[in-house]
């Protein structure tokens, strides 16, 4: 079949209304399940899941495949509104994106973040059209030790996030570390730091760590002092995110993209980790450096793009080779598997319809997530609007559904508490929560990957230099690390 | 208001009087734990039969995911939750019989269930890399001799763990603990991708998850555990290799109470599940992902399981595979 073919056949089946209608529905869903706190992207592709069944394969696939870049967008809602994360990727949103809030520049911040996004979106899709092949077969490339050096070079991201203290975003980190080793160790199976107690043999719930880090010390802090923000104008939005912002930070977001992209089409690591790493690098090369942590638009657009850029690339790993690169994308295959679809190399012969169906519909996707994001705005940026006092109760009320929900548990209700008094004590010291959150998303990769790496090579530390793929992050992490050294020194920055 | 609450009493009270109370079994929609993530083996398996189920029993299901610590934290909710009925597991050959052999300190046994099924078993393939050089039992044997030969997992304790162990054992390798590396991998998609990228030699699995991978060319099936040989599989059986022990490596998904679960709630399971997996929907979509639909009543299921529970155990001391720790 040539790729005319190919493409009509693919134009014949999405060429529906329903096709795009569910996409259209996905789309809207995954926004608003992402913009409600603790409900996250994955949960809303979890809880669609069971729909698609008794749809057809393409179908069933464009909607949650529309859940999912909606939820990966929607998260930045509440991340600049009320300084909560709704999806664990957009925690990078929150450095930036909720200054501008507070400094009543909520519309320029969420107007930036949906441009960012559907442009990540955009060249993620086509990535993923173009160099599907490619990509993967580099992605096959990627062993424990290639692995180990890509995460030891990304934990450099903790410098960048640290703010003003380099001492404090290290402390906060190690925290992050110390906190992630809780629950079965992988290689020896057996139980670590988890006091008896089978809640903590899974390990601390990701969302539960999430939400209370971000948004329970927002809320203790209310409840301490519920008057303390009456006189401050936070009165929202009229202001837009204008064209000069979109150029001014063009760059960014498409590095941000790339990013995104490269880190999607591993296997194994997410959005989160991309957001965070764009960021950093956004704010490594801006001229307003100083800036970043206190509503750098451009912070906001790198966050945005680097997330975003993962959505589309995730389905490179999955299309391409038959394996999902996150938890999101393990979803979305049992679809496959329901629909008795095989991905794979195979599938681009035996299902080139569904494949080239699929590209359209996601070629498509990312002009709906302007349109459906745009409404969202509209509506949601009225609850920067509402008077905190009558906000924070209603976002406690959420953070704690959506964290039960996660895992119906109510175990991780209360860990989101504990978590929520240590990131108020944080708070209170001024010490950064972002680091926290990265080591605690690496660190067990860190670990498992070095392992594993040892396992292979019968404890041979040699394994960590194969390759060419080791060798470029080992010297990006050097050269990062004597540039912050450098940076450090030379400005005076105090460590503490 | 009160006459609501006399009226309740006054059923319960004709209900305990009539000793039938369970008889109305099930007057209120039925929790139904699924102890893995979304989209996994389990989950598909239980959101399937649950259409058919939901109709056999005439009250909603309410399907939840409570994941965690390769399916103990699902199955501790079930554990220690009322044996009404009412809260029931959807039990898994790893956290049913692999994890209680293998590990020591997981907090439940196989007595604190009561099994009121199982209704699908999955059969385990082995498979490498083709571009390994390995292309039967034989050749894998022969390298693990010489050294070097690495299993992936999808976590210490998971049946590809055991698996990996069995299968050299039975084909004469002494000790594979130490003649072969087990590395373990943060779940099944993890596993597979390991051999494919070279990190692993070779891993032993349901053959659902490998599927995709065989009809893809990306892996080779070297043997399949069933009698029968597997659709798909173009690779011997283990009894075609003269190892009929390896039988009693398969997957399988079945539905679990508590242990104090009533003999009637049991005895109602079994006809739901007659009637459920009697669907024409259910068995053929189950049998086009590779599964057998092979309905056991509430006695054989725990007969099966026990007996499948034991190989693994003895298996596990013989080799000193238990986690202790």
């Amino acid at each position: 079949m040539s790729l005319l073919d190919s493409l009509a056949a693919g134009f014949a089946l999405v060429g529906n209304v329903e096709a795009f209608f569910m996409l259209f529905c996905g789309l809207i869903v995954g926004v608003v399940g992402g913009a409600i706190p603790g409900l996250s992207a994955t949960m809303a592709v979890a809880l669609t899941l069971p729909f698609t069944f008794a749809m057809t394969p393409i179908n069933g696939i464009l909607l949650l495949l529309g859940v999912y870049k909606g939820g990966i967008f929607g998260g930045s809602i509440p991340a600049i509104l009320i300084k909560t994360p709704g999806t664990p990727a957009s925690s990078a949103t929150i450095l930036d994106g909720h200054p501008l809030a507070e400094r009543g520049e909520a519309g320029r911040a969420l107007g930036m973040a949906l441009y960012a996004s559907c442009t990540a979106d955009a060249v993620s899709n086509l990535a993923l059209i173009l160099f599907a092949g490619w990509l993967a077969s580099f992605a096959l490339n990627f062993g424990p030790p290639e692995f180990f050096a890509l995460i030891l070079f990304s934990l450099t991201i903790i410098a960048g996030v640290s703010g003003e203290s380099l001492l404090r975003g290290a402390l906060s980190a190690l925290a992050g570390l110390l906190l992630a080793t809780v629950g079965l160790d992988l290689i020896y199976g057996t139980n670590r730091f988890t006091f008896g107690d089978p809640n903590m043999m899974g390990g601390l719930n990701f969302i539960a760590v999430l939400i209370g880090l971000f948004a329970i010390p927002e809320i203790i802090a209310m409840a301490w002092n519920p008057v303390a923000h009456l006189g401050k104008t936070r009165a929202l939005g009229k202001s837009r995110c204008s064209l000069a912002d979109y150029l001014g930070s063009f760059k960014s977001i498409i590095r941000g993209s790339m990013i995104g992209v490269f880190l999607g089409s591993i296997p194994g690591i997410g959005a989160a980790p991309s957001a965070f790493l764009s960021y950093s690098e956004a704010r490594r090369t801006s001229k307003n450096k100083a800036n970043f942590g206190k509503g750098e638009i451009e912070g906001v657009a790198a966050s945005e793009a680097g997330n975003n850029g993962v959505a589309g690339a995730t389905l490179i790993p999955l299309l391409a080779l038959g394996v999902p690169g996150d938890v999101i994308t393990a979803i979305i295959i049992g679809a496959f598997m329901v629909h008795g679809l095989q991905p794979g190399p195979m599938m681009f012969v035996l299902n080139a319809d569904i494949i080239y169906g699929l590209f359209i519909g996601l070629i498509v996707s990312s002009v709906f997530l302007l349109l459906v994001g745009s409404i969202a705005i509209r509506g949601f940026r009225f609850v920067a609007d509402v008077p905190k006092r009558i906000l924070m109760p209603g976002v406690l009320v959420l953070c704690i559904y959506g964290v039960f929900a996660v895992n119906n548990n109510i175990f991780d209700v209360g860990v989101m508490f504990v978590m929520g008094w240590l990131g108020y004590v944080m708070m209170r010291n001024r010490i950064p929560a972002a680091p926290f959150l990265i080591a605690f998303i690496l660190g067990p990769l860190l670990e498992d990957n070095f392992r594993q790496s040892m396992l292979m090579s019968g404890s041979d530390p040699l394994i960590l230099f194969r390759g060419p793929i080791t060798w470029t992050f080992w010297t990006l992490t050097a050269i990062t690390v004597v540039a912050i050294t450098r940076s450090t020194l030379r400005q005076k920055v105090p460590l503490s | 208001m009160k006459l609501r609450t006399f009226g309740s009493v006054f059923a319960l009270g004709c209900g305990l009087a009539a000793g039938a109370a369970m008889a109305e079994y099930p007057e209120r929609p039925i929790n139904m734990i699924i102890p893995y993530g979304a989209g996994g083996a389990t989950d598909i398996s239980a959101r399937t039969i649950a259409e058919p189920l939901g109709e056999a029993v005439g009250s909603p299901l309410v399907m939840a995911n409570v994941t965690g610590a390769g399916g103990a934290t699902g199955s501790v909710a079930v554990q220690n939750a009322n044996a009404d009925g009412y809260t029931m597991l959807f039990a898994r050959v790893g956290s049913h019989s692999v994890n209680p052999a293998m590990k020591a300190t997981l907090p439940y046994t196989l007595d604190d269930f009561r099994f009121v099924t199982v209704y699908e078993i999955n059969p385990v393939a082995c498979a490498v890399r083709p571009d390994s050089g390995i292309e039967s039992m034989e050749d894998l044997i022969a390298q693990v001799g010489e050294g070097g030969v690495s299993y992936s997992s999808s976590g210490v304790g998971s049946l590809l763990h055991l698996a990996g162990a069995m299968v050299l054992k039975e084909f004469g390798i002494e000790n594979p603990l130490t003649e072969a590396t087990h590395i373990p991998q943060q779940g099944g998609g993890a596993a597979a991708t390991a051999v494919l990228n070279g990190t692993a030699t070779f891993l032993c699995t349901n053959s659902s998850a490998l599927a995709s991978f065989v009809a893809n060319d990306q892996l080779t099936p070297l043997m399949v555990t069933t009698e029968e040989p597997v659709v798909g599989f173009d690779a011997p059986t283990a009894n075609d290799l003269g190892k009929p022990v390896l039988n009693q490596l398969v997957g399988w998904t079945g539905i679990a109470g508590p242990d104090d679960l009533p003999d009637d709630v049991a005895a109602k399971w079994g006809d739901w599940m007659a009637t459920a997996t009697a669907d024409e929907d259910f068995r053929s979509s189950m049998e086009e992902r590779g599964s057998v639909i092979d309905l056991m009543d509430p006695e054989e299921a725990n007969a099966f399981i026990l007996e499948q529970y034991t190989t693994f155990r003895d298996l596990v001391d013989e080799l000193g595979m238990r986690i202790e720790g």
